[in-house]
């Protein structure tokens, strides 16, 4: 039993060793960035997109180191992993998933010398910032992309779980799709989670089967849908990451991306000049968190002009949800005059006309 | 054009229920042996994430596949010795191998998390290419997992009914002393018995990384080596029922997504319910059927003569 106590405490020593290292090798930088991403930054979608971001922050400012944590829970877990970059020296901290909120807000009263930006949540304090990209609002570009792209004039849409924010999005890629395609459909599977990859798999095949010849997908990581409509020569607009595109090199239109950079740079300059003030900052296309990925080859240059004509229309405040706007029961949900803004996007409950599918 | 629904929904069973027919095969005879592996889903995760980490490295699917069933083998062995060898409780190492499993498929695909892959190759016979209701299907086109499916589980069948390795197995399932008595080794059936199951929950985990999904994310199989526990309750331990459980459990699956995808006003939460329904309904049918009982000494440690 001894021996064995003992070859359990040389790993522990072992992998306390390899814990500490990285922290003693550096020379002292000026600010340390710690983030910490609830699955893979590989993923090609949600996390990839904030570890690009930190990246390119922790490269452009000189003095800015970065620490990253992967696959960090939504959990206790989580303030571990904090206190741990907190110990190592990290005075501005990126907890990137929505359930990273209440750990990381409780680390946060913690240190009330540490800075925080949260993603997605609401929760604020001196200390404790919020931001988020809007991105209903921008789907309505890709909407005339796959609009004018589609031949069979039947677009597909796989969601995770039916949020308002989700709901959202098709609905604004259906507005934009039939703002150039009065007959465009937009059908809608929910798989009933945001990473289950073969149902997702599933949920495209069942599109496809029904003549859909365009993909969208609002899930954590686009790489399933991509592939499968690729594989059985459909065309695909991504979501979350614009590298998505090296998926598709064949049917890829083109995607919506989160760009972080630009707002991250501003925090980490706001802190390292003891200036930074908490904020709920809620960006979308042409306001630097929201962008439109390159097109891919097959996208024809009147197509390309359109949906960046769109683009720029809506990035100059042009609101896709104003009224009149009928749901596909024949209900008016936003009567003439009226718009839709920030406050209301996680409360659609109901699809736009010329969407397939109900809000279960 | 659009499918008509009974064969969308048929394409889509057969799609998602072959990596669930070869996890149930693989338990089928694991279960027939005496012993259950409630690890099943940790033995998926595994043969997925290494299919995947070899595909991606060897950039060659075939040595995917080969890898997963061979680490599916091994995990198998692994918790052979726990509750054959060492005669450890099985429901608890069997809980005890599936968050290994989780963990260790964690740890060796996290490297290749995004990789890129080109997935098993899909074959279809030119001679149904041309009808448009196949071409406008995932039908018949499909990779070599989807087609030894069913002669794999005809093998499967021979080796428990119709051979003597198989009776001896079943034997262990039902009485170890008696198949002991008999001149047979329990324990050696038992581990041919778990490798040979181990071999197929690999099977069943790679073709949703190489073939279906074309992606590893942690915990990807999402309970499915659950779902093929219960297939084999379903089944009532026959890998013939297994084929018509599968593509049962895969149909509701696509079922669901298919109504979706049709505009259909039903409740995906409640159409999820169905293969449980069923497999409740199994139970209730056929729970006594003598003839159609579990294996006598299931879960039960087999203490030797000692």
């Amino acid at each position: 039993m001894s021996k064995r106590l003992g070859f359990v405490s040389i790993l522990v020593a072992l992998a306390l060793c390899l814990a500490v290292a990285p922290s003693v090798a550096a020379d002292t930088p000026k600010l340390i960035i710690g983030a910490i991403y609830v699955g893979s930054v590989n993923d090609y979608g949600y996390n990839r997109s904030f570890h690009d971001a930190l990246t390119t922050v922790a490269r452009n400012l000189p003095g800015v180191k970065l620490l990253e944590a992967e696959n960090v829970p939504e959990s206790a877990e989580a303030e571990r992993v904090m206190e741990n970059m907190i110990q190592q020296g990290a005075r501005l901290i990126f907890p990137t998933s929505f359930g990273h909120q209440e750990p990381a807000f409780n680390v946060a009263k913690r240190h009330p010398d540490v800075y925080f930006e949260h993603a997605g949540g609401w929760m604020m304090s001196a200390n404790f910032g919020n931001y988020f990209g809007n991105t209903q609002a921008a789907w309505y570009p890709m909407g005339v992309a796959a609009g004018k792209m589609t031949k069979t004039n039947k677009l597909g849409f796989v969601i995770g779980v039916p949020i308002g924010f989700a709901v959202g999005n098709v609905n604004a890629f259906e507005l934009g799709a039939r703002s150039v395609n009065p007959d465009a459909q937009t059908t809608v599977v929910v798989t009933g989670g945001w990473s289950d990859k073969a149902k997702e798999a599933a949920a495209a095949n069942a599109l496809l089967d029904q003549g859909c010849d365009v993909l969208a997908m609002h899930v954590d990581s686009p790489a399933t849908v991509i592939q499968t409509a690729e594989s059985r020569g459909a065309m695909s607009i991504g979501f979350q990451s614009i590298e998505a595109r090296a998926l598709a090199p064949r049917g890829w239109i083109t995607g919506l991306g989160f760009t972080w950079a630009p707002y991250f740079t501003e925090v980490a300059k706001s802190v390292m000049a003891g200036t930074f003030k908490a904020s709920s900052t809620h960006l979308g296309l042409g306001e630097g968190m929201v962008t439109i990925a390159p097109f891919g080859a097959a996208v024809p240059a009147e197509v390309r002009k359109l949906v960046t004509a769109s683009a720029d229309k809506i990035a100059k405040g042009f609101n896709p949800f104003t009224g009149p706007i009928v749901d596909n029961t024949g209900v008016v949900q936003i009567p003439a005059g009226e718009s839709w803004g920030g406050d209301k996007m996680g409360n659609f409950k109901w699809y736009v006309e010329g969407v397939v599918g109900k809000v279960q | 054009m659009s499918t008509p629904l009974v064969l969308g929904v048929l394409a889509g069973a057969i799609l998602s229920g072959a990596s669930l027919l070869y996890a149930t095969l693989g338990e089928t005879i694991v279960e027939r042996s005496g012993i259950v592996n409630l690890g099943l889903e940790g033995i998926l995760l595994i043969g997925a994430s290494v299919g995947f980490a070899i595909a991606a490295f060897t950039r060659s699917a075939y040595l995917g596949v080969v890898a997963a069933a061979l680490a599916g083998g091994l995990a198998n062995l692994l918790f052979g010795w726990l509750v054959v060898s060492r005669r450890a409780n099985q429901l608890a190492s069997g809980l005890a191998m599936m968050f290994f499993g989780i963990g260790v498929s964690a740890l060796v695909g996290g490297p290749f998390v995004g990789a890129v892959i080109t997935g098993l190759p899909k074959w279809r016979p030119s001679f149904l290419a041309g009808l448009p209701w196949v071409r406008s299907t995932t039908l018949f086109n499909y990779d070599i997992l989807i087609w030894l499916a069913l002669p794999v589980a005809f093998l499967v069948w021979w080796a428990l009914f119709k051979t003597r390795w198989g009776l001896g197995l079943r034997a262990v399932g039902e009485s170890p002393a008696a198949a002991f008595a008999a001149g047979r080794n329990p324990s050696a059936l038992r581990f041919q018995g778990l490798f040979a199951g181990g071999v197929l929950g690999g099977l069943a985990g790679a073709h949703l990384s190489l073939s279906l999904t074309l992606t590893w994310a942690e915990g990807m199989t999402a309970g499915r080596g659950f779902i093929a526990i219960a297939l084999v309750i379903f089944s009532k331990w026959h890998p013939l029922r297994a084929v018509v459980g599968a593509l049962v459990f895969g149909g509701a699956e696509a079922l669901q997504l298919q109504l979706q995808a049709r505009g259909a006003d039903v409740s995906p939460f409640l159409l999820d319910m169905i293969p449980y329904v069923l497999t409740l309904l199994v139970l209730l049918a056929w729970g006594g059927a003598r003839r159609l009982a579990a294996p006598a000494a299931l879960g039960r440690t087999f203490y030797g003569s000692d």
